[in-house]
């Protein structure tokens, strides 16, 4: 019979056992697809950066679309004051899709899978978001709190409801990565088990199944990391253009 | 695909049964959580700081570059554009004029030309009529000749015929004086 699919997202060490004042940090099988990203990220970016042509090489030409992918995206949702944080954006797009794409290699390990991983990274977001906000507008950040041009009879319940959706922030944005990438990943392995257990005579159908699935889960992977980074672009908007 | 469904749904309701030994997320499994943040935090870290570091100023400037470059290359071509639009203004301009220089030396030659003409015409004709004038004073001249000279002629003859005939010598100075006579009353039908 096939394996559990969710035995793909196992976290496995690597090495010895690096524990320090009672908490282990090993290095697992998770921080490898972590570093094979980064790494293929800043060889793709070396490599594309490396020769200055004025017409550029394909490698040269994705990675200089990326660049004015990532900038565009942040000068269309957060204006030009969001200018200083598009390093960290631009890093944050192409670490989550790195981490999606390389996840989608057969035997690989899916970083983005794993709620503590995106749950960290959308909990550093909304921090800092909330950080940038209240230094730009002190105390009349709260006021991204109240909408203006709400009745007075609703202006308690809206307040509520916006608070809420502020503090379900870091929670959905996390959620919905993890969510979409272990549920692709899932139904992957499900159907490639079906394949399995119904042979040369059955397996076909899934097996298309299977191929139409990878074709979407490479969409969903890009996907997914322009949703993180738009949303955490519109959530820097907030912060730094505060008009409600 | 109706059939294929309820299958699928039997084969997933049999598998989950196998599934269920082994029920259960990874990821909520807090043993290797910490690892997980901790690796995280250090490779997009360094991560983060090698592209903000390197990279991206690398590709800002090569784009810059670019743009700068063909900022400047669309600036030159305008200019040229519009040198050389001025030059074929140019170019017409004087095309026209020399248009214009033509047709007037054109004009200028052809009017020359024809004065020129009608001038050598008309001396041409002076000419000719100059030239039947002293014609037709020599013809008239030698008309006048001519009759005396016949009358002297006939002067003689006529004292030879008349010496022949008789023997005698007439006087000369009478015979011419007859044949004047003669020759002036006839000389209407001769001229």
């Amino acid at each position: 019979m096939a394996s559990n699919p969710m035995q793909q997202f196992t976290v496995q060490r690597i090495g010895p056992e690096i524990n320090i004042a009672g908490v282990d940090l090993s290095f697992t099988n998770a921080s490898l697809f972590m570093v094979i990203s980064a790494t293929v990220i800043i060889l793709f970016l070396f490599l594309g950066s490396k020769e200055k042509k004025i017409i550029p090489n394909k490698l040269q030409l994705i990675a200089e679309m990326s660049y004015t992918f990532v900038a565009k995206m942040i000068s269309d949702t957060a204006g030009s004051k969001a200018r200083p944080y598009f390093p960290f954006i631009f890093s944050l797009f192409m670490f989550v899709l790195f981490c999606n794409m390389v996840g989608m290699l057969p035997y690989s390990f899916t970083v983005t899978s794993h709620i503590i991983v995106t749950l960290v990274m959308a909990l550093f977001i909304f921090i800092a978001v909330t950080i940038i906000g209240f230094i730009k507008h002190g105390f009349k950040y709260l006021s991204i709190f109240v909408p203006s041009g709400v009745p007075a009879v609703l202006l308690p319940l809206i307040t509520i409801i916006e608070i809420i959706s502020y503090l379900s922030r870091p929670v959905s944005l996390s959620v919905r990565l993890f969510a979409n990438m272990m549920a692709g990943h899932t139904m992957l392995k499900v159907f490639g088990g079906f394949v399995v257990s119904l042979g040369i005579l059955g397996g076909w159908l899934p097996l298309s199944f299977s191929v139409a699935l990878t074709g979407l889960e490479i969409l969903v992977a890009f996907l997914q990391a322009y949703v993180f980074a738009i949303l955490t672009c519109i959530y820097l908007n907030d912060a730094l253009n505060l008009h409600h | 695909m109706k059939s294929f469904l309820n299958f699928l749904i039997a084969f997933v309701a049999i598998n989950t049964e196998l599934f269920a030994a082994e029920a259960g997320m990874p990821q909520l499994d807090p043993t290797y959580w910490a690892s997980q943040a901790f690796w995280l935090i250090l490779v997009f870290t360094i991560l983060y700081i090698s592209i903000s570091k390197f990279y991206l100023p690398k590709i800002k400037d090569n784009l810059d570059n670019r743009e700068n470059k063909i900022k400047e290359d669309l600036e030159n071509a305008n200019k040229f554009k519009e040198e050389s639009e001025a030059k074929l203004k140019e170019y017409n301009s004087i095309l026209e004029n020399a248009k214009k220089e033509i047709l007037k030396i054109h004009f200028e030659s052809k009017s020359t030309l024809d004065k020129d003409i009608q001038s050598k015409k008309e001396s041409m004709e002076k000419e000719i009529e100059r030239e039947i004038l002293k014609a037709q004073k020599e013809i008239s001249e030698l008309k006048k000749n001519s009759i005396s000279s016949i009358q002297i002629i006939s002067g003689s003859i006529v004292s030879n015929i008349i010496e022949n005939i008789s023997g005698d010598k007439l006087n000369e100075s009478s015979i011419k004086a007859t044949i004047e006579d003669i020759s002036k009353k006839n000389m209407n039908k001769f001229l």
